[in-house]
């Protein structure tokens, strides 16, 4: 059974790795483009496994996209630094804004992360000198000269650190903390785990991954702008995807990114105004009529299927 | 020599006085009754003591440290450990890992030290089949949990709101004797309870609330003859 | 829910006041612009706040329904050539209807689960925007009336009159809401279902028709809102998001479930971003002040949390 799931395991990393090999060009945009949702979709489930809602998705990604162009264009920095730049920047934002408003949590704190979102375009359309404001910014030349497959593998690696990184949040006791917290904050607080610490703690790894996505994207497409950058379908789409796959564990995104990203593909091309109207319908019905997602409904059936049996 | 010293603590809620200048000292190795009518305040004097809540006024020492200011979970590392009246097992986590998550952060041990330790605590309190879903419990197995997790923090003081509860003769009398076997391991407990017989059997000395105030404080026998405790409780019967 | 202001609204109040009247002086149409701005955030965040109150959902969709109110009206505008204050009779049962068939499907399923039913509207929200973008397309709309342009010069200053129109519609629904709440057996019994659903379903109150009336008559206000809107503003799919984080906003500065707190932050953030956009140059960054605020009433409160 056990030596079953590392084969399956090392087959899906090497099938991931070698899809440049095989893929044509539009394929592997396409992947990469799966690839980054994923990484903002489970990212955005590690701070949920805590019972936070954060709707500032979008905010951390446009800021790591900013900081990585203007670090890039400003002090000349290499695309890969100012892409770590972008994640450090989104992570500072987090912790401040943490420091703040982690101790009333909740409501509040799904308020102010959603308006996050809207103060970075304004601030970035007011900041015209150094943003470029409305218009934004161009690099004058792409990340990896433009290599798809270089850009692929960069974002696997982003892809699979964040998988990594959740699974040690799941395997150690930051698991405990964060799921005591999600069931009972006053039970949790009573049995010594600090709320504030871990709650901090995860809200700025999740915003510092968000912010190297951003970060990639920026140095992908070599340009940002108010609207693209805090665009909120960086917030949407892994929203829809982790509710769609399952929340709580690292399949589900993987697998709701998977489903999903293939999904928007086809509507992308379909539908071209409005087609984010079906990832609300997602969320909704998946809230509505899946609230365990597609790994968790699957996974209570087989526990209630082995009890069942035994 | 007190572990855990209370002096004149008032806590208020909006208009409502729930306490009003509680003084209490619990010595060490003994087991407290926390009686009172419904409402009276003792939910709300654990609440604070573990520091749920902060005090309008008043201090509490506890082993020598003033630790009114403290929050909750510096308060449950430095050696007070709680029950809750209404209970909240984590749904998410089985029966061994509800109780790891008291010695994981209560006393900062490590996963293998904690789930070792929880094992010995379960074992210790007879709750067997410990890698069970928790929503297939017995309400005697919860509780036994709720103890667990709460000893699993390694307490100075246990605080326990109202476990016997819910549970039948047989079960009460089963974690009464639980309870004396956890005090002869040197703890210090303080038990809230509304069977008087449990009270009789179990504690060293009572402690009686009414409206957010002590108005007794002694032997049972002493106690329970106290024409203003008599008062209380038929008043609320009324 | 509705108790009177606390001590800390009154200080809020005051303070409010005391800058209303400094800004009199200084910068008259700062003031009577900032009013009517905070009108229109106050009709919007009122109902947020009753929902909240009784159902015990913050609607994040809040916005959104009221652009939907708004494109009802312009529909009926253009294809019937009837004014648009016509418009907000038609516009009331249409919205009502919307509330009732939004509740069946959806909010029904998520009452009193905090996560999921914020994450809901927001699902929802984005549903209603997307939707109102494949119909109407991101083209802002406008509708022509002569009077919406009136204006009026007071010495030195010269005011959009119509917007007093807001003032007046804040206040009608606030008077409105209160008496339904307090002297009505309708709304007493919502409010009992507020305050303790189990407890008022003993007594023999229907709580879930109570959840259903109320989000309805709530999204129901909406529509005429939205007709009102329509005569002053341009309007497309993305006009209801500002609204909507700008409502749940006053409601958390108000504090959840404080009512006449909703009123007196609306008319204060309506002030302060007034008060920003007079100067020249700064204008831009009067769209970040509820932010400001939010973030200060957070940090206030939660310094007072330790405290207390
Ligand atoms: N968080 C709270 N907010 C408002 N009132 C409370 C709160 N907690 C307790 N109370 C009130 O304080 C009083 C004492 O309650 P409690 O301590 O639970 O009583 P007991 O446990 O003795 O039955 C009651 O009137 C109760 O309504
Ligand atoms: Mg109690």
């Amino acid at each position: 059974m056990r030596n079953w799931r590392y084969i399956v395991y090392i087959v899906v990393i090497s099938l991931a790795i070698s899809f440049p090999f095989y893929a044509g060009v539009h394929p592997i945009h396409v992947a990469t483009t799966i690839l980054s949702l994923l990484a903002l979709a489970l990212s955005w489930d590690i701070l949920l496994r805590g019972g936070q809602l954060s709707l500032g998705v979008s905010a951390f990604f446009g800021i790591g996209s900013y900081t990585t162009v203007l670090t890039h264009l400003n002090w000349e920095v290499s695309p890969l630094l100012s892409i770590v730049l972008g994640g450090l920047a989104a992570g500072v934002v987090a912790l401040v804004i943490g420091l703040a408003v982690l101790r009333l949590r909740g409501l509040y704190f799904a308020i102010v992360t959603l308006a996050l979102t809207f103060i970075f375009i304004v601030i970035v359309r007011n900041l015209t000198d150094l943003t470029g404001g409305a218009i934004g910014k161009l690099i004058p030349s792409v990340i990896f000269g433009g290599d798809p497959a270089m850009i692929y593998w960069l974002t696997l690696a982003i892809a699979v650190a964040t998988i990594i990184t959740s699974e040690i949040f799941q395997k150690t006791r930051i698991h405990f903390a964060l799921t005591s917290i999600r069931n009972n904050e006053i039970a949790a607080k009573s049995s010594g785990i600090d709320i504030f610490k871990y709650l901090l703690f995860a809200f700025v790894v999740t915003a510092v991954i968000q912010g190297v996505v951003g970060g990639v994207h920026a140095q992908r497409f070599a340009f940002v702008s108010p609207e693209e950058s805090f665009s909120l379908t960086f917030t949407i789409l892994p929203l829809a995807m982790c509710l769609l796959g399952g929340s709580f564990s690292t399949l589900g995104s993987v697998i709701g990114a998977g489903g999903l990203g293939v999904l928007a593909e086809y509507l992308r091309l379909m539908m071209p105004r409005g087609h984010l109207a079906i990832y609300g319908l997602v969320m909704v019905m998946a809230i509505l009529l899946m609230p365990k997602g597609i790994v968790g409904t699957i996974r209570e059936q087989l526990v209630r299927r082995k009890t069942a049996s035994s | 020599m007190s572990v855990l010293r209370i002096e004149n603590l008032t806590r208020r809620f909006g208009g409502l006085v729930a306490l009003s200048g509680v003084n209490l000292e619990l010595r060490e190795n003994e087991i407290l009754g926390l009686i009172g009518p419904n409402g009276a305040g003792k939910t709300t004097l654990l609440n604070v003591i573990s520091g749920i809540y902060l005090p309008n006024s008043g201090r509490i020492i506890f082993d020598g440290k003033d630790v009114t200011e403290s929050p909750a979970h510096i308060r449950c590392r430095l050696g007070i450990g709680r029950t809750f009246q209404i209970i909240q097992p984590n749904q998410n986590l089985n029966v061994l890992e509800n109780v790891m998550v008291g010695s994981l952060f209560g006393q900062g041990a490590g996963l293998k030290e904690a789930r070792r330790k929880a094992q010995e605590i379960c074992q210790f309190l007879g709750l067997s089949r410990i890698e069970r879903d928790i929503t297939r419990l017995t309400v005697l197995e919860i509780k036994k949990m709720e103890m667990a997790h709460a000893l699993a923090t390694q307490p100075k003081v246990l605080l326990l709101d109202e476990i016997m509860t819910g549970l039948n003769i047989d079960e009460a009398r089963e974690v009464i004797e639980l309870v004396r076997k956890i005090r002869d391991q040197g703890m210090t407990i303080c038990v809230i309870e509304h069977m008087m017989r449990i009270i009789k059997e179990l504690t060293d000395r009572v402690l009686v609330l009414d409206r957010g105030e002590v108005i007794a404080e002694g032997l049972y026998e002493e106690v329970s003859n106290d024409p203003r405790v008599i008062s209380a409780y038929l008043g609320e019967e009324e | 829910m509705l108790a009177k202001l606390r001590q800390r609204d009154y200080q809020i109040l005051i303070a409010f006041i005391i800058v209303a009247a400094i800004l009199a002086f200084w910068r008259p149409h700062v003031l009577i612009s900032g009013l009517q701005r905070g009108s229109l955030y106050v009709l919007i965040a009122l109902p947020v706040g009753i929902i909240y109150g009784i159902l015990g959902i913050l609607n994040l969709a809040h916005g959104e329904f009221m652009m939907l109110g708004a494109f009802f009206a312009f529909s009926l505008v253009t294809l019937t050539g009837i004014d648009p204050l016509i418009a907000m009779l038609p516009a009331f049962p249409a919205m009502f209807v919307v509330g009732i068939v939004t509740y069946r499907l959806t909010i029904k399923h998520v009452v009193r689960a905090p996560l999921n039913q914020f994450l809901l509207t927001f699902g929802l929200a984005v549903m209603l925007a997307e939707m109102a973008n494949l119909i109407w397309t991101t083209r802002p709309r406008i509708v022509w009336v002569p009077y919406a342009a009136s204006s009026a010069t007071i010495g030195p200053i010269t005011f959009g009159t119509f917007e007093f129109v807001y003032v007046a519609a804040a206040a009608i629904v606030l008077v409105g809401m209160f008496l339904f709440l307090t002297r009505t057996r309708a709304g007493l019994a919502a409010m009992a279902v507020g305050q303790n659903p189990r407890g008022a379903k003993l007594v023999g109150i229907d709580v879930e028709r109570t959840y259903m009336m109320i989000f309805s008559a709530c999204l129901a206000v909406l529509g005429p809102i939205g007709a009102l809107f329509l005569i002053r503003h341009a309007i497309f799919p993305e006009v209801g998001g500002p609204f909507s984080l700008r409502a749940v906003s006053i409601v958390a500065m108000a504090g959840f479930g404080n009512l006449p707190g909703i009123l007196v932050w609306g008319i204060g953030l309506g002030l302060a971003e007034a008060f920003v956009r007079s100067f020249r140059g700064w204008g831009g960054w009067a769209d970040i002040i509820f932010f400001g605020m939010i973030i200060l009433v957070v940090f206030y409160r939660s310094y007072q949390r330790r405290v207390r």
